[in-house]
Parts: C-alpha cells; structure tokens; sequence
C-alpha cells in the first residue's frame, strides 16, 4: 500500500501532495462536524444564560462559570438519574449476558428436541417493530406489579435475542475436544459452560456487553412508560423532562446532556474495539 | 414451550425409546440451559407479540379491565382518519429522504476515509463513531441548540452565506427535515463503519489489475469496489430503513410531533394513542400496520444473521 509518507522518492510525493491536501481539508471538515457539536455544548456548559443568546455564537466563552452544573447537581435531581441508569444499565448488562450466554451455548454445543424449532421462532421475532410490543409489554409489566420501579426497567430487557445469536455464533467455533477434556476430568455440564465455554468467550461477551450497556444507557421509550416518579428516572428521560421546563435554558440543557454522554466516551476510548464489533450486530443504534 | 418441567409424560412422549433414538437424553440438561431466556423471551416477547394482534381488534383505554371487541374497525378507521395519513406520509416521506441520503454520503465519507493518502484511519474510525455514544435525547439538546432560530450557530453561519432563515423545528415545511438532518448525524458513523470495513477488506489486486486496464480512480470505485460491496449496502440500507420507519426518540424529545403533525412519525402514534389520547385499539393496529411495513424489510436482516 502506498501511503502518503516521505520515503525518498520526491517525485511520487509532489505528484500526489495536491491530492492529499484536498483528501485532508476534507477529513478536518468531517473531524469538525462529526465533534463539533460535542466541544460546542461543552463550552455552552459555562457560559451565563444571557451569553448563551448572543450574535455572533461565542465559541469560547468569555467567562467560565459553573453555575450551570452546580445548579443540575443541587437544584435537580440529576445526580439521582446518574445513578439509576449506571445501575440500570449495569444490572440489564449482567443479567442479559448471564442469561443469553446460558442459552447461546445451549443453542450451540447441544442437540435437543425443539431447538430448530425455537432457533427459528427466535429469528422470526427480529422482525416484530419494538413498538408493537410496546403496549403488552406495559400491561404485563403492570399486571406483574413492577410498574415504577427498578424491576419494571430491568426485567423485561434481560432476553436479548440479537446476543443469542452473537454468543451462538462465536461459542460454535470452540472446539468440542476442549469440552470432552472437562468432561473426563468430571466436569458437570454447568462445570463446563462455567469453566470452559464463558471464559473462552470472553470477546464475545464484552462486545454484547458493550452493546446491552450502551443501548441501555441511551433506552428512552421503556423507561418513559414505565416510571412516573421522577427519582427513579434514568438520564434519556430527565433530558426529554429537561427540554421540556428549560426549553431556551441553554446553559442547563447543555451541561446536562454534555455530563450524560462522558461515562460512555470514556468507555469508549478504552474499549473502542468492542463498540466497532457491536456495531455489526445491528443493536447500537436504538 | 420447550422448559425443564415439560417432561416425557407431559409431552406425551413417554416411549424412552424416542429419546435414545432421538439420540437425546444426555442433552436433557440444555432445557435448563435456555430455561431463563426462554421464560423471558415467552412473556415480553411472543405472548405480547399475540396480545398486540388481539389488542388491536378492541376499542379501550389501556387501563381499562372490559375492552369492546370491534373487529377490524380500528383498521378501517386508520384508512379514514386525517391524522393517520400525515404520519403514513411523514414516516414515508423520512424514509426514502433519510436511507439514499445517508447511504450515499457514508458511501463517499467512506472512499474519504479509504483512500490510500490516508494515515490514522482508525482515528478517523473513531471519531466517526462518536455521534453513536449519545442518546437521541443528548443529541435533540444538543442540535436544539445549533438549529435554534437566530441565535443558533448553524442559523448564523448559513446566515453568512447569505441563506435566509430557515426554522429548522417550528416551520411545518422544514421540521421533518430538521429531524431528518439530526438523524443524519446521529446515524451515520453506522453506515460509513461498515462501508469501511467492507471496502478494506476488497483485494488490491483487483483495483491493480483494473487500473493496469486503463481505468481511473472513478471507473475502479464504480466498477469494482461498489459493486464487491454490494451485499454491505444491502444490509445498510435494511438497517437504515427498519430504523427510519421506527423514528421516535428525536421527535418525542424535539417537536413531540409538531408543528401541526408535521413530525407525527408511526412510532409517535403508537406511543400518544395508547399512553395519552386512551386509544390502545388505534395504537395497535396502527403497531400491526408497521410490522406488516418492517416485515418484509427485515426478513432481510434475518437472513444475514440467520447466514452466519
């Protein structure tokens, strides 16, 4: 592959410097729009309410306050929803790959009556819109007592077909030996999915954990139905309550929405590679 | 449904026989295995999928014990109602806006961050992905902000280039495509990742061979590489379009449907009719009209996971 580098031949780097040079201003514009609006509410996040309005846009502000934050983490409960969604999100993330892992190796490593029959039930329901299942699951969520409450949020998500499919999908490339090996050294079925089978999934299971956690995290519609008492909200849905009682409030709209997305950020540059492979299952995106 | 307490006698299958022919009473222990998933996947996913279809044959309010069976009138009146057509046009009119545009621009977004001038392409990578972190509700607080009238810095720049005013979210001619551009970047990181992906992993010598032809670098991306990508764009434009008719977060947060339904996407129906205007039967038939629309459109979908 050739690359834009100097590697001695001068003719060849002059001839395709014009090129580079347009393929870069381009890449800086995209740089700019797809961060842009990140760094933009960042700095929005300390400016006084009556800079926030000003023509031309500040894109610095002239004056740092903190105000802003000070008044989300006093005045309203946002540090509440900050914690409801990390343990929401956390506690959806664990269950669902617990409980999809179980199945997927199942599904992958064992022959049994029905499992064609389920697999394929299984594949049908990618097709049901979320919003068809929308008002039966309320009602059962409901007749099941756990409206409002940290049950109702996390119950109904545990059963992710898509990680079904992911787990299935990487647990059939271990090879049998590893399990037979376990098997006469007496290990128990459950011996061999626990000591075996998960570990030896790892990657698969940090990239269904990236993916639970990351559409958790971001999950407005479940919640809006099921809660009605404010300080069991989750972060998506006091922003959507936000916009709606400080709606030209720029200041505080900006530092909220800006404090809900850097515990993701910084999941994401640590654990950058699972979130790329997530992407693939189709799921990031809620 | 398949659970550890469906026993031989309970099946009905008490011949042991069928089980050593079947080849398996060793593998019993797999029922336990899916048990924890499957009673979930039974009463959030199958039973309410049955219940909906039901549903959708009642007049009520959600919270109502006695629901009327009405037939198929909630149907008929979705095909009379003023209101459903706007939505059935506004989540049209979404949909094939939204899916060519971001597939197109992903497209050459990709052969950007493709060519080979390019270093660091896994920065690129990554910054591509950051609009996908944020929630649609961050993201509407954000672009509010950006799209806002007047003081809005998009406003004032399209303002410099001496394009007059457009209220992106409160006039009823813009508002869907102010939705439309925010979606936009929201969305597209997704598209322009799998391109990617897909174009590296196209040999080179295949575009050495073609330029060795006489073809030029427009010629080996039209010829060659968009066409190897083809089963890529495929499952983009699938993704693109499951999630464009299911349109609902940013709306909700932005415009809850306005100005004057200009917003009112399927989803947003659903949502007010069975939570707000006490109108479940309207809400799930108008749910059964968007299955039958995805349906086909994911049976796509499932084929490529089902492939794997």
């Amino acid at each position: 592959m050739t690359r834009f580098k100097f590697n001695g031949d001068w003719r060849k780097t002059i001839r395709v410097l014009p090129q580079a040079v347009i393929v870069y201003v381009l890449l800086a514009a995209l740089v700019i729009l797809m961060l842009g609006p990140y760094l933009y509410i960042f700095s929005s996040s300390f400016k006084e309410t009556y800079t926030l309005i000003s023509i031309p846009p500040q894109l610095i502000p002239e004056e740092f306050v903190w105000d802003n934050y000070s008044y989300i983490l006093t005045e309203l409960p946002f540090s509440l929803w900050f914690f409801n969604t990390i343990l929401v999100a956390l506690l959806v993330t664990v269950g669902t790959v617990l409980i999809d892992a179980l199945a997927a190796y199942a599904f992958a490593k064992k022959q049994f009556w029905g499992r064609d029959f389920l697999f394929g039930l299984m594949l049908a329901t990618i097709m049901i819109p979320g919003a068809l299942l929308l008002i039966p699951a309320f009602l059962i969520t409901n007749w099941l007592g756990l409206l409002n409450s940290y049950g109702g949020l996390i119950i109904p998500g545990l059963a992710n077909v898509l990680g079904v499919f992911l787990l299935r999908q990487f647990m059939q490339t271990i090879p049998e030996e590893l399990e037979h090996a376990a098997r006469i050294d007496g290990c128990s079925d459950f011996g061999v999915f626990w000591r075996i089978i998960l570990p030896l999934s790892a990657p698969a299971l940090a990239t269904l954990s990236i993916v639970v956690f990351t559409s958790q995290w971001n999950n407005l519609v479940w919640p809006l139905v099921v809660l009605n008492d404010k300080d069991l909200y989750t972060l998506p849905l006091g922003l959507a309550l936000l916009r709606s009682e400080f709606q030209v409030n720029y200041g505080i709209t900006s530092a909220s929405a800006f404090l809900s997305v850097v515990p993701l950020v910084i999941v994401f540059l640590f654990l950058q590679r699972y979130f790329l492979e997530g992407l693939t299952v189709g799921a990031v995106k809620g | 449904m398949a659970t550890t307490s469906a026993t031989p006698q309970e099946s009905g299958l008490t011949d042991t026989s069928f089980w050593k022919r079947a080849g398996v009473r060793r593998n019993l222990s797999a029922y336990a295995f899916i048990l924890p998933f499957m009673a979930l996947f039974v009463i959030f996913n199958i039973g309410p999928f049955f219940w909906a279809l039901w549903l959708s044959l009642l007049r009520g309010d959600i919270v109502d014990q006695v629901k009327p069976f009405v037939g198929l009138q909630n149907y008929l009146s979705l095909t009379t109602d003023d209101i459903t057509l706007k939505v059935f046009l506004n989540s049209l009119q979404y949909t094939v806006s939204v899916v060519p545009i971001a597939v197109i621009t992903a497209l050459a977004l990709a052969f950007l961050i493709g060519n080979k001038l390019v270093r660091f392409k896994d920065f690129f990578r990554a910054v591509v992905f950051f609009p996908l972190l944020a929630s649609a509700a961050a993201t509407a607080q954000i672009w509010s902000y950006i799209l806002a009238p007047r003081y809005g810095v998009l406003t004032y720049l399209t303002g410099l280039l001496g394009i007059p005013e457009i209220y992106w979210l409160s006039d009823p001619d813009w508002a869907l495509y102010g939705i439309l551009l925010i979606e936009w970047w929201r969305g597209i990181g997704f598209h322009i990742i799998l391109f990617l992906a897909a174009m590296l992993g196209v040999p080179e010598e295949l575009h050495e061979a073609a330029r060795i032809d006489g073809a030029n670098a427009w010629q080996v991306a039209v010829k060659v590489t968009i066409p190897l990508m083809g089963p890529v764009i495929l499952f983009s434009v699938v993704m693109g379009t499951i999630w464009a008719f299911q349109l609902f977060d940013t709306v909700f947060v932005l415009t809850n449907g306005g100005p004057v339904h200009a917003t009112a996407t399927m989803v947003w129906y659903i949502y007010n009719h069975a939570f707000r205007y006490g109108q479940v039967g309207m809400a799930a038939a108008m749910g059964v009209v968007l299955l039958l629309i995805i349906m086909p459109i994911s049976y796509v979908q499932m084929r490529v996971l089902g492939e794997r």
